[in-house]
């Protein structure tokens, strides 16, 4: 998965997102269920100290009060005890035994999954099938013949009900163990001779820790339910004490003639294991790192686009597709970064543009702004136009833009492991690509899907059809995604490092054959790279990228041959060169500026070695060097 | 899709629209039951819901009166007892056959009691019969001719016909026993009014008229059994119309019933008796004046009339109101007097101890027993004694009281509910009774005079004599207070306003021979 | 289909026997540890220690509990469950009889379940942070929420007894009846309660696999194809976040056939939870055995049949 950060864009792990307390208040809902638990918590801790009668004081000829009678606001029971009383010592006992069950069921169940997953082989086998065992024995009946054994009781109920929700907490740690047991922390931490004990406790713990929480904040409600039902059944507080469930199961036999005794409870039971579960769904939501990773939010069919950026087309539009002062940027919480900062070009009908940047140069979030295909939110297009056939693409209707994405305009992605749908056949995704576009029957785009398989030169097509992706290797992969590409012959296909998650012998093939068939099929080619060797060979005209902006354009020949721009001459160094004898592997120097984070004048600066202090002062202006050249240097002119 | 909705529409009708079915069928009553039935073998069940079938579907030799304790002829026509009580011969009914086509005969009846009595027995394994006991001094059983039986007791036994009218008492088919085997609980054949047609597990049990009845075939077509043991349930099914009667209707719901217009309520007292066993073993109840404290200290009244809504009366002593004959009238229930017990604990120096109580959840005659326990633990409290509930679900409960109190409890509920004023305290109030001699004598209460009257009452064939020694014993009882006297269960019942010539029985059995439904 | 399914059912096959006899063993254990035995109960009130005693001779309760487990076993690999103690019945009869209910009960709940939960995690997904997630989650999270066996009493009080529209228990019409329709009413109320409180934990977890895939890169070259955002959702997203939706379903099996417990208490449904409960209360010991056995091997089975979905849904699985 490391390849993905140079496709999508760098998203600063820290500073832009909110902690976890922070998103948990955003979520309404787990704000609204913290704030109840927290009321429901108050209420009880000081419950002792309220001005109310013995919850245990019986009254048999004020028995079953109705609600708001005299002195007791929630009516008398069939013994006539004060039912707000008994409520609020209930709840008390109530949550006690639900949270301690917890961390017993917590402890046990994480120390279990911990030694299984830690250690696996024969230990894991056995604890497991171990757990297994408890997982298949209905945990009512398992927590029944467990009170059975122990006698009733309060306390032996919070076991019972620990013990049959110990694998959840097994299980649930032991699968991130697994996952951590080989990871290069672990390793260094053995190398340096640390114990087993010690790695347990100081590398895997904490790294399991998120999980813990989140099992246990979906437990605890669960906990206090199970432990009403245990009450409810007569296994758990003996009377007179009470908890919520007890209280439930004594009033239930009212709840014809005096429903207030059975219904209370049960609401109450209700609302806190409601209040838990919201604040629980709230804090799986902060900690989940699935859904970490996704900034918490599900990405749009299409990016979202400012109303600046949907614009009328103004003018003539040059080329097959041009491409005016796009700018992209990303949201997250309350910082902006700007990843695509009003680059302007256009590509040619039957040309090869090369698009060329480091990671995190924008370079890719150009090429997806392009068919709004950058994950939104964080994504917004800002401002500036996409113009094709004179309609400017970011305004276009959902259905129009349906239409031309893999229809007239194609695309290639990275990793072809990651972008092919792993559950279905490669036959089925092309022939999928093709009745998107055509009226064609399954049979006769499968027939289609073939021939492309075979255009691609994928050997032995009619059987690979039929495979997934996950049974082909990478380079036939890359030819089905060119297949895909090629399938409803495309004006233009935009390549974004096809060929970088690929080895070198294999990327020379694959490039051969796409520039190959796309010259066949007079298609144009955008083709995004850090790699200035492949440029060469594949494209017309390049177009250098920096921190979100062009800082250089031009027929790819010129500027080989004489770079206008510092980094443009950068790049070029950087590839290696097997007719010249290279000490070494020349690399940029210093990192791209932060793009939430941008300086004002040269985006270079502190990474150039002619730099001056004018280049800080001001943003430097995109020059016309000659007719087809651009670059955004002040010394440009100089050095040609 | 509007098809799609329009199905459903119609699919929808047609299970909500058909909501009158909800009414029970003509001419077929369906009663609440509160549990399943263990099996339909007479011999081999003890409980009283299981009884409420048996009776049905069964006849015995005898049978009790129609709303008294006393026995009148059923399967026999008649019967001798010798002199010295230990001979009875019946004359049987003839014409008689089984559901199942066998004939009843002498025959049938020695079958019946060696089958349960003779470990010898081929059909013995068929067993096991906890209930034997009851025929325990039956020392022989023969055929005298076709249709005359004798029984040879080992010693004189007064409540023997009373037993034999017992539903242990009743006669099954020996075809039966003999095609069925173990199974014959599920395949149950008679001669009673009604013949068994299916069981459903948890579901139902259905039996039909027997239109060759020899005391006249009943009116209904079938009587459906459901088993529906949670009493919300039961309510909720009889005020929605699934069921036509139920039984042991909870106290609060009497008066929805009795509100709600279009059932009938009944009510009868019967043998019944709820008290709490107190250990005398050990201290505190090791002192009479302890034993006499806690009798005193509880709110009878209260308990009968709010917490069990009216459905008891309150007990006096250990022999129910309902054996009219061998009650002691003079008798008055211990008072509520919170002062006295407070004085008699000090005088016993008993102030402050420490009170482990044995509690269940519910189980046969049982009644509330939680939120009875409760109040008692409260009233008791406010005397001072600290009271600390133990509650076991019942089949623990039995477990732990049955072999005797001593170093686990001091206190415990028990009710018993019985068919002769011999039972119960014969089996929990003799010296003979404790425990570890097979007794139901779980305090170990012991009195000489206790144990010489109850013996002498028990092989009288003299209903008066017996009636004599009885309330001498109740007196004894009551002043030495070995158990704190509660309740009287007045049984209750409920029906729909169709259900016609319906009563409940003193022998808390419910007979539906002659019952009809509009 | 996968021709490499076959070995992989065989072994999971395989793997089920131990489990299955580490949990006889287990059960056999926690039965002997329980006070009180079987023979008290079928003696009831009327059991005195000699009679209690002389019983259980009669019964074989007197050898050690390891003799018994043996005998037991080995019974039980002749096909012979034993006879209940105290119904004095077949073991294999009664459980299978129960079973059935219990099966119709259970099935239904967890095919409600999985398509209401399914669906509302879809939904949320698509419409997250908007007014229909933000409802549909708090109603969700209702059915998680609330105590099953309140719930079905609420729900008899309404339908039954105010509306009369259902019946209140049982799983036919006590007379005549018997038919499907007949059984569908009975099932409406029982199931209806048991999916509600069961479709919680579906629902979040399709939300969140959807949530997750929707991100994952194949979506995007899907987008990118010019697939419809149905067909991006419904066939891409949906098939991918199925293969971790699958065995959660399996794992609510079990969850559904243990809550059916309390569903069967209140709506007197005759299924083998309840009467696990009663056999567990009377020591019916072989009872317990046997019942608790078939209702582990559906749960194993439950989760097998929800792999072997998993894996034919995802080819990776067994390359």
């Amino acid at each position: 998965m490391t390849t993905t950060a140079v496709s999508t864009p760098i998203i600063p792990k820290r500073s832009g997102r909110a902690g976890p307390l922070k998103l948990l208040f955003r979520n309404q809902l787990a704000a609204f269920g913290l704030i109840m638990l927290l009321l429901i918590l108050l209420l009880v801790l000081i419950t002792p100290w309220l001005p109310l009668p013995d919850p245990d004081a019986t009254a048999l000829s004020k028995r079953l009060l109705p609600i708001f009678s005299e002195g007791h606001w929630l009516g008398t029971d069939q013994l006539g005890r004060d039912m707000l009383s008994r409520i609020l010592w209930g709840t008390r006992v109530s949550l006690a035994v639900g949270i301690t069950a917890t961390l017993v069921a917590a402890s046990i169940g994480s120390l279990i999954g911990l030694l299984a997953g830690y250690f696996g082989g024969y230990l894991d086998g056995t604890l497991m099938r171990g757990i297994d065992m408890l997982m298949a024995f209905p945990y009512i009946l398992l927590a029944l013949a467990i009170v059975a054994v122990l006698g009733p009781g309060l306390m032996n109920a919070l076991y019972a009900i620990a013990i049959v929700n110990i694998p959840f907490f097994a299980r649930n740690v032991r699968g991130v163990v697994v996952t951590l047991r080989n990871r290069e922390f672990v390793d260094a931490a053995r190398l340096s001779g640390k114990g087993d004990v010690r790695i347990l406790v100081s590398e895997i713990l904490p790294n399991v820790m998120p999980v813990i929480v989140i099992t246990m904040s979906t437990t605890v409600g669960w906990m206090i339910l199970e432990t009403a039902g245990l009450s409810f059944l007569g296994l758990g507080a003996q009377p007179p004490q009470a908890d919520l469930g007890s209280i439930l199961g004594e009033g239930r036999r009212l709840i014809i003639n005096a429903p207030h005794v059975a219904t209370i409870p049960g609401l109450v039971i209700f609302i806190l294991v409601m209040s838990i579960n919201l604040l629980g769904d709230g804090v799986r939501d902060a900690l989940d790192p699935r859904l970490k990773a996704g900034a918490l939010h599900r990405p749009a069919a299409r990016t979202k686009a400012m109303p600046e950026a949907k614009a009328a087309v103004v003018g003539q539009q040059k080329g097959l597709l041009e491409v005016r002062a796009l700018r992209t940027e990303f949201h997250v919480g309350h910082e902006i970064h700007q990843a695509v900062n009003s680059p302007s070009f256009h590509i040619e009908p039957g040309e090869c543009l090369g698009i060329i940047g480091e990671s995190g140069s924008g370079k890719s979030v150009t090429a997806m702004s392009l068919l709004g295909l950058v994950a939104s939110p964080p994504g917004v297009i800002m401002a500036g136009q996409v113009i094709y056939k004179n309609e400017n693409l970011a305004g276009v209707s959902d259905e129009r833009l349906r239409q031309l994405r893999g229809g007239e305009l194609a695309y290639i992605f990275q990793d072809p492991l990651s972008t092919l749908h792993p559950l279905f056949t490669v036959g089925d995704q092309l022939v999928e690509a093709m009745r998107a576009h055509q009226r064609l029957s399954y049979r006769d785009a499968w027939q289609k899907a073939v021939q492309l398989l075979e255009q691609v030169r994928i050997p032995n097509a009619k059987e690979r059809a039929k495979v997934y992706p996950h049974q082909l290797s990478g380079g036939m992969r890359q030819r089905v995604s060119i297949a895909m590409a090629l399938a409803n012959e495309p004006q233009l296909i935009i390549a974004d490092e096809p060929t970088t998650a690929l080895d070198v012998t294999v990327q020379a093939q694959i490039l051969r054959l796409l520039n190959q068939l796309r010259r066949e099929q007079n298609a144009s080619l955008m083709f995004i790279t850090h790699d200035f060797g492949v440029v060469a060979e594949m494209c017309d005209r390049v177009a250098v990228m920096y921190a979100g902006e062009l800082v250089e354009i031009g027929p790819v020949k010129e500027l080989l041959e004489n770079p206008a721009h510092p980094y443009t001459r950068r790049l070029i160094a950087c590839v290696p060169d097997v007719t010249k004898v290279q000490p070494q592997l020349t690399e940029i120097p210093g990192l791209p500026p932060q793009v939430n984070n941008l300086p004002v004048g040269c985006k270079f600066a502190d990474r150039c070695d002619q730099v001056t202090d004018r280049c800080r002062q001001a943003p430097v202006e995109l020059e016309a060097l000659t007719d087809e050249r651009q670059a955004r240097c002040i010394f440009a002119r100089e050095v040609l | 899709m509007k098809r799609t909705v329009q199905t459903l529409l119609i699919a929808l009708t047609a299970l909500l629209g058909s909501s009158l079915w909800a009414q029970t069928p003509p001419n077929v009553l369906v009663v609440g039951q509160i549990a399943e039935p263990q099996s339909l073998d007479p011999h081999a069940v003890t409980a009283v819901n299981d009884f409420r079938i048996l009776v049905n579907i069964y006849d015995g030799l005898v049978r009790y009166e129609d709303g008294t304790l006393n026995v009148e002829p059923s399967l026999a026509e008649s019967w001798e007892i010798s002199d010295d009580g230990i001979h009875y011969t019946f004359n049987l009914r003839q014409g008689v056959s089984f559901h199942d086509g066998s004939p009843f005969n002498a025959e049938a009846v020695v079958f019946n009691f060696e089958r349960m009595l003779n470990e010898d027995h081929p059909y013995h394994d068929t067993g096991p019969f906890p209930l034997a006991f009851y025929f325990g001094e039956v020392a022989s059983v023969e055929a005298l001719s076709e249709y005359q039986v004798r029984f040879t007791l080992s010693e004189p036994f007064a409540p023997f016909l009373s037993n034999l009218a017992y539903p242990t008492g009743l006669i099954i088919s020996p075809e039966a026993v003999r095609e069925h085997g173990q199974d014959v609980g599920r395949n149950p054949s008679g001669t009673g009014a009604y013949q068994f047609e299916e069981w459903r597990a948890n579901a139902r049990v259905v039996v039909s008229r027997n239109s060759d009845y020899w005391d006249g075939a009943p009116e209904l077509e079938a009587v459906v059994f459901r088993p529906i043991t949670d009493a919300n349930t039961r309510v909720a099914e009889m005020l929605s119309g699934g069921i036509d009667m139920m039984v042991e209707v909870p106290p609060d719901n009497v008066a929805t019933f009795a509100d709600a217009g279009d059932f009938q309520l009944y009510e009868q007292a019967g043998p019944h008796l709820w008290f709490l066993i107190l250990n005398l073993k050990e201290a505190p109840f090791d002192d009479k004046r302890v034993r006499q404290a806690v009798n005193y200290a509880i709110d009878k009244e209260a308990l009968v009339n709010d917490v069990l809504q009216g459905t008891a009366t309150v007990a006096t002593g250990p022999t129910p109101p309902a054996f009219g004959w061998a009650y002691n009238e003079d008798l008055e229930p211990y008072p509520y007097n919170p002062d006295r017990a407070r004085e008699l604990l000090a005088e016993a120096g008993a102030e402050g101890a420490e009170i482990t109580f044995y509690v269940t959840e519910g189980g046969s005659g049982m009644l509330d027993p939680i939120s009875m326990g409760t109040a008692i633990q409260a009233d008791l409290a406010a005397v001072g004694l600290r009271v600390r509930i133990e509650t076991y679900e019942w089949n623990t409960f039995l477990g732990l009281v049955n072999p005797g109190l001593e170093g686990k409890a001091d206190m415990a509920q028990m009710a018993w509910m019985t068919n002769d004023p011999d039972t119960l305290p014969f089996l929990a109030l003799r010296t003979e009774a404790w425990p570890e001699q097979g007794g139901f004598n779980s305090g170990y209460y012991s009195n000489t005079t206790v144990d010489d009257l109850l013996n002498r009452a028990r092989t009288s064939t003299d209903q008066d004599e017996r009636a004599a020694l009885y309330r001498e014993m109740q007196e004894i009882v009551y002043d030495d207070a070995p158990w704190a006297f509660i309740a009287n269960w007045q049984q209750n019942a409920v029906a729909t306003d169709r259900v016609q010539n319906f009563r409940l029985q003193p022998s808390f059995l419910l007979l539906l021979h002659d019952v009809s439904k509009q | 289909m996968n021709s490499s399914i076959w070995p992989y059912i065989g072994k999971r096959l395989l793997l089920m026997f131990p489990v299955l006899l580490g949990l006889t063993v287990i059960v056999f254990f926690i039965m002997a540890l329980i006070p009180g035995d079987p023979a008290l109960a079928i003696l009831g009130a009327f059991a005195t220690p000699e009679n209690v005693a002389q019983l259980n001779t009669q019964l074989g309760l007197d050898k050690t509990i390891v003799e018994q487990y043996f005998t037991w076993l080995g019974n039980v690999l002749q096909g012979d469950f034993g006879r209940s103690y105290r119904q004095n019945r077949a073991v294999l009869d009664i459980v299978t009889e129960r079973f059935n209910a219990t099966l119709i009960l259970a099935g239904t709940a967890l095919v409600l379940c999985s398509i209401f939960g399914i669906l509302v995690g879809i939904i949320s997904a698509i419409r997250q942070y908007g007014w229909t997630d933000k409802i549909l989650t708090f109603v969700v999270l209702i059915g998680i929420s609330t105590p099953a066996f309140w719930l079905g009493l609420l729900l008899i009080m309404l339908f039954a007894v105010q509306l009369r529209w259902l019946p209140a228990s049982g799983m036919y019409a006590v007379y005549g009846g018997g038919d499907l329709l007949d059984l569908i009413r009975h099932l409406i109320l029982p199931a209806s309660t048991l999916a509600f409180i069961a479709t919680g934990v579906i629902a979040r977890l399709t939300r969140a696999s959807m949530l997750e895939v929707l991100r994952q890169d194949y979506i995007r070259t899907a987008r990118a194809k010019g697939l419809s955002e149905h067909r991006v959702v419904y066939r891409h997203a949906f098939k991918a976040a199925l293969v971790s939706i699958v065995p959660v379903i399996g794992i609510q099996a079990g969850f559904v056939l243990g809550g059916a417990v309390y569903i069967e208490t209140v709506f007197q449904w005759p299924g083998i939870g309840s009467m696990l409960v009663n056999a567990i209360s009377t020591r019916d010991l072989l009872l317990v055995q046997g019942g608790v056995l078939f209702v582990a091997a559906a749960y194993v089975v439950f989760n097998l049949i929800a792999d072997v979905v998993q894996v034919l849904l995802d080819p990776r699985v067994t390359s």
